[in-house]
Order: C-alpha cells, then sequence, then structure tokens
C-alpha cells in the first residue's frame, strides 16, 4: 500500500506546477511568441524594449524602488529598535501604529495624501498658505519624492516586522561588551545591534522593493498626474487594444531577473560573515534605559504614525461625508450621500464587497491548507525531494503580483482551461501570490511542535492523517488562524493582481475602488475605503481574539 | 456615416409623434408589442452586462436601475471605466475566447466602427429609434451600432478662484502661459472623449497646441470627469474638455464652478453603443438598446444633466439652448486614424 504523504506529495506536487510554475513557464513561452499567428520570435523584446518610454518606465520603477525602501528603513528601522531593546513608552502605540499602516491599502493611503498635500488644496498647503502668506505648495504629492513616500508609508510595516523579530533574538550581553571597551549606547547600536541584525534588514527591503516595482493602484493614482510612468502602468498598456500579452511577457522577464539577481546579491553579502545572535548560552535581555532621548524616538515613531495612518484617515474621514472635500468642515458641505450611492444606489459595490470577502476566504483557506501540508511533508521529511515543493511554494514571494496576474491570464484566461471571468482565476491568482505567507507562517509553527507527539499517536495506532488532525493542527491552531488572517487582509486589498483578471460579475472592492478612482470622485472613494476599513478592522478584531494581539507582527 | 449638424439636432420633430405614443404607453404599463416580446425573451435571460464609458459612474447606475424598474427581472451589470478601458476589457474578454458583454458603449466612435467592420457588432435597429431627434438616428446606415450618448465636452473654471472678466475664452486661451500650474484635462489613452478633443484641437492648432500645453505643467488625470474634482477642491482653476453633465451635477450641488462654451467651439461628441455578435444575453441587449432610445433613458441620465435624445425630455436646467452653442467635431475618418496616433504622441509630449 501507498503511504498517503506519497499520494499527497503527488498531488501538492500538481497543485504546485499549476498554480506557480503554470503561469511562469506560460510566461516564458508567450514572451517569444508572435501575436497571432503563435510561432518563434524576438521581435516581442524589440518591442518591449525599443521605445526610449518604455526603458525610462522601468528605469523610474527602479529608482522608486529603491527610494521607498529606503524610505522604509528610515521609518521602520528606528521604531524596530525603540520597542524591541529601549524603555521608550508608548509601546502599544506603536504596534497600532505599525497595524494600522499595514491594513490601509496603499492606493487609500494616497488618495488620503492627496487630500493632505495636493500643492493649491491640500490641507497641509493650505494650513502654509495661511501661516506663510504665500501661495506656494509646502510639499507636493504630485511628484517623484511623494510617490516614494506614500509608497513607503504602507510598507514600512513589512521591514518593521523583520527587524523587530531579530532584534528580539539579539542579547544584551554582546552590546554589554561594546560598552566595557567604553563605546556609548549609540556606537554599541550602530557597531554591534545594526549589524547583527542586517540580514533582516536587507530582506525587508527587499521585500519592499519587490512590492513597490509591482504596484499598480498607487502609481496610476499618483503617478499620471505626477506624469511618471512606471513598469506597471506601462505594462497596463500593453493591455490596450490590440492586448499584447507577449510584449507584455517580455517586457516583464527582466523584472524577474532582476528579483532573481537582488536574491543572489543578498546571499553574496550576507555569505561571508557570521550573524549568529543565538547560543546556547541564555543571553539576558534588558531595555536599554534611553533617559531624555527616549521621548525622543516616541516623538519619530508618533510622527510616523500620524504621517502613515492618523492624517491620512481623518481627511478621508472628512472627505466620505463632504459633499465637495475642497470646502473643509462645514455644516452644508456634510452629507451621507456618498455612503447611501454606494450601498443603495451601487448595484455593483454590496456585490464586490461580497465578492471581495468570499474570494479572499477561500484564497487564505486554500494558501493555509496546501501551505501546511508542504510544511508537514517537508518538516517531517516524508518524501525525498521535499525541497521541490518548498521552493515552488515560495517562489512567488520573488514574483510581482502583476507579472503573476499577466501569467495567469496567458495561462488560464482561454480555452481549454477557459476560466477567464470567473471566481476561480481570482481565487487562485490571490492563493499562489500569497502562498509565501502561509508556508512561511506554517513552517514556523510545525518548527514548534516536537515530532514525539505525532509519534505517541502514531504508535497508539492512528494513521498520519489522523493525527495531523487531531494532534498537529490543534497544536498550531493559533499560528494557522494568524497565517490565514494575514492572508485574507492582504488579499482583500489587492489590486494588481485582480485588475487583469477581472471580469464584469468577479469585480472585487479594490477593481472597483480603481474603476470609480479615473473620475477623481474622492469623496466617493473616501465612503468606498471606510467600508472597506470597517470590514477589515471587524475581521482583525476576530483575529485579535483568536491568534492573540499580536498576531501579524510575529515573523511572517 | 453622416456627420451631425446643428440644423438636425432641433428637427427632431418628425420623430415627435411616435415618441409621444411610445410614452403614453410605457405610462399605461402596457409595453409596445415589440418590446413586451423582447421583454419576455429578455426575463428569461435575467439579465444583461453592460460595458461603459459614457455616463458617469453616478448616471449609468441609475440608468441601469430605471431600466430595471421598467422591466422587472432585468438586471443590468453596469461596467463603467473610461470609454479605452471599456475596450480593452472587451479586447481581453475576446482574446480569451470569453463573451461577457452585451451592450458595449464608448465615446470613442472608431471602436464601434471597428467592432463593425470585424464582424463583431450584431445587426439591430431598435423600433424605438424613430422616436428620437432626427439626428441621433442614423449614424450608422447599417444599423450596427446607435447614439446612446450626446456628450458636450467644454472648459470649467473655478469661480472662488477666478473672476468672470479673467477666465479663458477659448481653447487657445488655455494654454496661455498665465495659467501655468491652473489647468486640469483629462488623458486621451483612458478617455474616448479627451481623444476626440485632442484629434479637434490639433486639427484647429497643430499638435503644438499640445507642446505648448506641456509647458503650463497640466494636471493630467484619466477621465474626462477627473478635472471636475480637481476644479471642486480648487486644486486646479481651469478645466479642459469636462463634460457637461458632471460639471452641471457639480454646480447643483453647490461647487463653485462655472462653465466656458469655448468660441473656438464646443466638442460635441455623438456616442454610439452597440451589440456584440456573441452576447450572452442577446433579447437584454436588444431591449437595453430600445430602452436607450426610449423616454426612460433620456429621463434618467437628465437626471444627472445629461442632454437628452429625445425632444420629449427636457434639456438639462443651467445648459445653455444648443441651438445657440457654436458645435464643433471632427469627422469619424479624422477619429479613426487620429486617436491611435494622438495616443502616441501625448505620451511622448506628456510622458504618461
Amino acid at each position: 500500500m501507498i503511504e498517503p504523504a506519497t499520494l499527497i506529495w503527488v498531488a501538492l506536487i500538481v497543485v504546485l506546477l499549476f498554480l506557480v510554475a503554470g503561469p511562469m513557464l506560460k510566461l516564458l513561452a508567450v514572451s517569444f511568441e508572435r501575436l497571432g499567428s503563435g510561432t518563434f520570435t524576438f521581435n516581442n523584446y524589440l518591442q518591449a524594449y525599443g521605445r526610449a518610454r518604455y526603458l525610462e518606465a522601468l528605469g523610474n520603477s527602479l529608482v522608486l524602488g529603491v527610494a521607498s525602501s529606503a524610505l522604509a528603513v528610515l521609518f521602520a528601522v528606528p521604531m524596530a529598535w525603540a520597542v524591541s531593546r529601549t524603555d521608550m513608552p508608548g509601546k502599544a502605540l506603536v504596534w497600532f501604529v505599525v497595524m494600522g499602516a499595514f491594513v490601509v491599502p496603499p492606493y487609500l493611503g494616497a488618495i488620503g495624501w492627496i487630500l493632505l498635500a495636493g500643492p493649491n488644496s491640500g490641507v497641509i498647503n493650505t494650513v502654509w498658505h495661511w501661516i506663510s502668506g504665500t501661495d506656494s505648495a509646502l510639499v507636493n504629492i504630485y511628484s517623484f519624492p511623494g510617490l516614494a513616500f506614500v509608497i513607503a508609508l504602507h510598507s514600512f510595516p513589512l521591514i518593521f516586522i523583520f527587524v523587530k523579530s531579530a532584534l528580539d533574538l539579539v542579547s544584551s550581553e554582546m552590546e554589554d561588551a561594546a560598552n566595557i571597551l567604553g563605546a556609548g549606547t549609540a556606537a554599541a547600536t550602530r557597531k554591534i545591534t545594526l549589524p547583527l541584525v542586517w540580514p533582516s534588514i536587507l530582506g525587508g527591503i527587499i521585500l519592499v522593493f519587490l512590492e513597490t516595482v509591482a504596484l499598480f493602484g498607487t502609481p496610476a493614482i499618483i503617478g499620471i498626474p505626477a506624469r511618471i510612468n512606471v513598469v506597471t502602468t506601462q505594462l497596463w498598456q500593453f493591455f490596450e487594444y490590440p492586448v499584447r500579452v507577449e510584449v507584455a511577457a517580455a517586457y516583464a522577464m527582466p523584472l524577474l531577473l532582476i528579483t532573481m539577481a537582488l536574491i543572489g546579491s543578498q546571499k553574496l553579502m550576507l555569505a561571508r560573515k557570521g550573524y549568529v545572535s543565538q547560543t546556547g548560552k541564555g543571553g539576558e535581555r534588558r531595555p536599554i534605559r534611553l533617559g531624555a532621548w527616549r521621548w525622543a524616538l516616541f516623538g519619530w515613531c508618533g510622527l510616523v504614525g500620524a504621517l502613515a495612518v492618523a492624517m491620512p484617515l481623518l481627511v478621508l474621514l472628512q472627505a466620505s461625508f463632504a459633499k465637495a472635500w475642497g470646502r473643509g468642515l462645514s455644516f452644508d458641505n456634510l452629507t451621507l450621500n456618498n455612503y447611501t450611492f454606494l450601498i443603495f444606489r451601487h448595484e455593483m459595490a454590496l456585490i464586490s464587497i461580497w465578492n471581495t470577502l468570499w474570494y479572499s476566504a477561500a484564497a487564505a483557506t486554500l494558501a493555509v491548507l496546501i501551505a501546511l501540508l508542504v510544511a508537514y511533508i517537508v518538516n517531517r521529511r516524508l518524501v525525498p525531494f521535499g525541497g521541490v515543493l518548498s521552493f515552488l511554494a515560495m517562489a512567488p514571494f520573488v514574483i510581482p503580483g502583476i507579472v503573476m496576474a499577466i501569467g495567469f491570464y496567458a495561462a488560464y484566461a482561454a480555452p481549454p482551461v477557459a476560466l477567464y471571468g470567473t471566481a476561480a482565476i481570482l481565487i487562485l491568482a490571490f492563493t499562489a501570490r500569497f502562498l509565501p505567507i502561509a508556508f512561511a507562517s506554517s513552517t514556523a509553527a510545525l518548527r514548534a511542535v516536537h515530532p514525539e507527539m505525532e509519534e505517541a499517536a502514531r504508535i497508539l495506532g492512528s494513521g498520519r492523517l489522523r493525527t495531523i488532525a487531531q494532534i498537529t493542527a490543534p497544536l498550531v491552531r493559533k499560528s494557522l488562524i494568524g497565517g490565514w488572517l494575514i492572508v485574507f487582509i492582504v488579499a482583500s486589498r489587492e489590486l494588481s493582481a485582480a485588475i487583469f483578471l477581472v471580469g464584469p460579475k468577479t469585480r472585487t472592492m479594490a477593481v472597483l475602488l480603481y474603476d470609480l478612482s479615473e473620475a477623481g470622485n474622492f469623496e466617493q472613494l473616501a465612503a468606498f475605503g471606510g467600508i472597506l476599513l470597517t470590514i477589515t478592522m471587524v475581521l482583525v478584531g476576530i483575529g485579535m481574539k483568536l491568534a492573540g494581539r499580536d498576531f501579524m507582527l510575529r515573523r511572517m | 456615416m453622416t456627420k451631425i449638424t446643428k440644423r438636425q439636432l432641433f428637427t427632431g420633430a418628425a420623430g415627435f409623434a411616435i415618441g409621444g405614443t411610445a410614452m403614453r404607453q410605457a405610462a399605461a404599463q402596457a409595453l409596445p408589442p415589440h418590446e413586451a416580446e423582447l421583454y419576455a425573451a429578455a426575463k428569461r435571460e435575467g439579465e444583461l452586462t453592460w460595458y461603459s464609458g459614457q455616463l458617469s459612474a453616478e448616471s449609468s447606475e441609475a440608468v441601469g436601475a430605471a431600466f430595471t424598474r421598467q422591466y422587472p427581472g432585468v438586471k443590468v451589470n453596469v461596467v463603467r471605466s473610461t470609454s479605452q478601458v471599456a475596450f480593452q476589457r472587451l479586447s481581453q474578454d475576446v482574446r480569451a475566447g470569453v463573451a461577457q458583454c452585451d451592450v458595449f458603449s464608448s465615446t470613442d466612435i472608431s471602436h464601434s466602427t471597428f467592432l463593425k467592420r470585424e464582424g463583431m457588432y450584431m445587426q439591430y435597429r431598435p423600433k424605438n429609434i424613430d422616436g428620437v431627434l432626427e439626428a441621433v438616428r442614423n449614424l450608422d446606415p447599417d444599423d450596427y451600432f446607435h447614439i446612446s450618448y450626446l456628450g458636450l465636452y467644454l472648459m470649467a473654471y473655478n469661480t472662488a478662484k477666478v473672476p468672470a472678466a479673467d477666465a479663458p475664452k477659448s481653447w487657445k486661451d488655455a494654454i496661455d502661459g498665465k495659467w501655468k500650474n491652473q489647468v486640469a484635462i483629462g488623458h486621451p489613452g483612458y478617455s474616448g472623449a479627451i481623444g476626440t478633443l485632442c484629434v479637434l484641437l490639433r486639427k484647429l492648432y497643430g499638435w503644438d497646441y499640445f507642446k505648448t500645453l506641456e509647458r503650463s505643467r497640466p494636471q493630467i488625470g484619466r477621465s474626462s470627469q477627473d478635472p471636475v474634482t480637481m476644479l471642486n477642491a480648487g486644486e486646479r482653476t481651469v478645466g479642459l474638455g469636462v463634460p457637461i453633465g458632471t460639471t452641471l451635477y457639480s454646480m447643483s450641488r453647490g461647487n463653485p464652478i462655472e462653465l466656458i462654451y469655448p468660441t473656438d467651439g464646443t466638442l460635441l461628441v455623438p456616442s454610439p453603443s452597440g451589440i456584440p455578435k456573441n452576447a450572452p444575453h442577446p433579447n437584454a441587449a436588444k431591449l437595453f438598446m430600445e430602452f436607450a432610445a426610449a423616454p426612460g433613458f433620456s429621463k434618467a441620465a437628465g437626471e444627472f444633466f445629461n442632454l437628452p435624445l429625445r425632444s420629449d425630455v427636457p434639456s438639462p436646467a443651467g445648459s445653455r439652448p444648443i441651438d445657440q452653442i457654436k458645435l464643433v467635431q471632427p469627422t469619424t475618418e479624422e477619429i479613426e486614424t487620429g486617436v491611435p496616433e494622438i495616443k502616441e504622441l501625448w505620451r511622448d509630449t506628456f510622458g504618461v
């Protein structure tokens, strides 16, 4: 008889090939196909890179990725250090800030910042005009720095999570050693602590870089008025009539190469040094006493919180109840119309909310299920070549979401698979895109469960599957719920993977928000964003109840 | 294809009698036989999907709801976007070999002539079309598509920031250096109407018009309606190529905006709808085309200050009578060849 594990292993290989390898291989193949005839050609690459404008878009994306990750490091690392290593007050607030910045979809933050920093009418500039008596703009969101800034405000939580969990493992003794040798707190942090967590910072930077390059909503909403073309908006142009999937595929290939180069260089940069901070001798961890400086650090955290969460949400809230947001807070400017329009007069709005909820739930469930099985098989070394499985499960981590969506379109939209316009193609794309998150959380959870408990069950006659269901799963339940919720939240706001795959009846809130944003109607957009956020908050609340208050901040 | 003249727009009386009859019948809840027959078939289909880049999101939803009120049991899935995006979605459907669209509406007439030429449109002449303004009646003599939206695109300014005397009077005025950082406009890669506007302005003033415009750093949105939001907020003070409906609607809600009828001509964009040959709900689609030519459609769109297609539905309040407006429009041929060129030129000039 065949071990059920072998059967599951085969099934998982098939599933992962379908979800991950299929779209990517199809994308590669299509990039060498002639439009219409399907014969071999290099012409797509010539078209994709034959114009200065297209190259410029690629350059813009790369610079934007670097700028956003640099800013995100600036926001996140001091916060992570303060929370993990020091006696800074108000750590709970920082937790709230990070969570808030993570939960607010980036395109919604972008709209908030248009209301704040539009050069003529933005709240900040209006106040500045009033103070300074000039009519010049203090800050202009419609600019390259503005774009990078807004993206960083919503991606720094990734770096925070990475760096904080690494810092949590560094024991005070290393810093003590530096102190004994005469280094102050600043020097010890700069020369000892931060270098020790450099791998985590680098990992975070790469993740933010990839997210930035793949972002579609923010560049469309801010980049077009700012006249900055990036890779994603350019890919969108290749989908204009005639739909040139071939050229889009060719255009996306270098992105994949850059990603691989990044991962490669990360390995090189980390290869020749040691970063071991955990040893057999249990280290002591004491918070560093900062004296008056702790208030400065607290101020920094508060500032980031104001910029990323409080300020944009406040102006969005005002706009969502306004007839015209530019007219400010006054009684005759107040209306519920934006909400009633969406809830009662917009046929699609409610459907899109429902779609969003169940697609995200289905994708999260699938992702966690697949990830748990893969993690279990790999972890318990049940089959040879388990590494192939974990490689496939982690691969989407380095594929920009929009590239993955184009792969899905190329591979599964048309017959024979014919998934275009169905809910299935969106659910599968979301599952594939966020599989690495679920996989990382499942692996971490399983590592913490010693096999001896399972062995006991096996000895008592339980089969492998029953053991997993009755022993292992309950033990890792909390982590799984946490992983499920994270996938659910990121899927519910996903735009770039959805934009090429939606049909008229499968639009999600993110896509509908994007459609509404074309006409620039910020009041309705804000109201829709408010509904989206309310739903997310409720779910985060449930998550905290089920999976513990910090479920999102554990290392993914 | 015939070009619409102003005279034609106002000699729609011939259709009035028939239109009036149809209206009375609708009021009596008894559908004319052709509609009753379609309705019975459409009810079995239960719904239709409408890809549209014509009316604003809010007015499209209102039109969809009005249709379902008139024909209970037939739901309208409104997929509202800019016209080029609507066409992009249709192209993606075609490429994927999936039929999802029942009625396709855009402000770029070249979409419809293309779909007709490629044999992708269904031939259908709504009976109710005899009741619309004469000029609106025969856009395509072969009946593959019909006008469902008469777009007037003009300029607007923020009255709180610009005194009436200083406001630009013409398209030509708007590129004056004194409007640097003040102008807002949509994008021809998204909006069909802005594509048509660019074709017109290039014809009048050459592409140099846009090179000069570029120097005053206009704010580029996507939809032609985007500048209206920018004006409402005071982010920009002059909007180019704004649709009359969205602008009048915004004015009616108390925003400090005023329309400018350009002395060098208000752009008329007669915008067609058609039924894709492979429409999954063909009867509902035909019924919708009947509805588009009937008073119910013009009334629902009129709530949002859009021009009626029929003389038995009043023009929106606040607009200048159309016979007092100097109208201009490029020919269909000019739009067909011009818009693809314009999109490239635009992206070279403006970078996005």
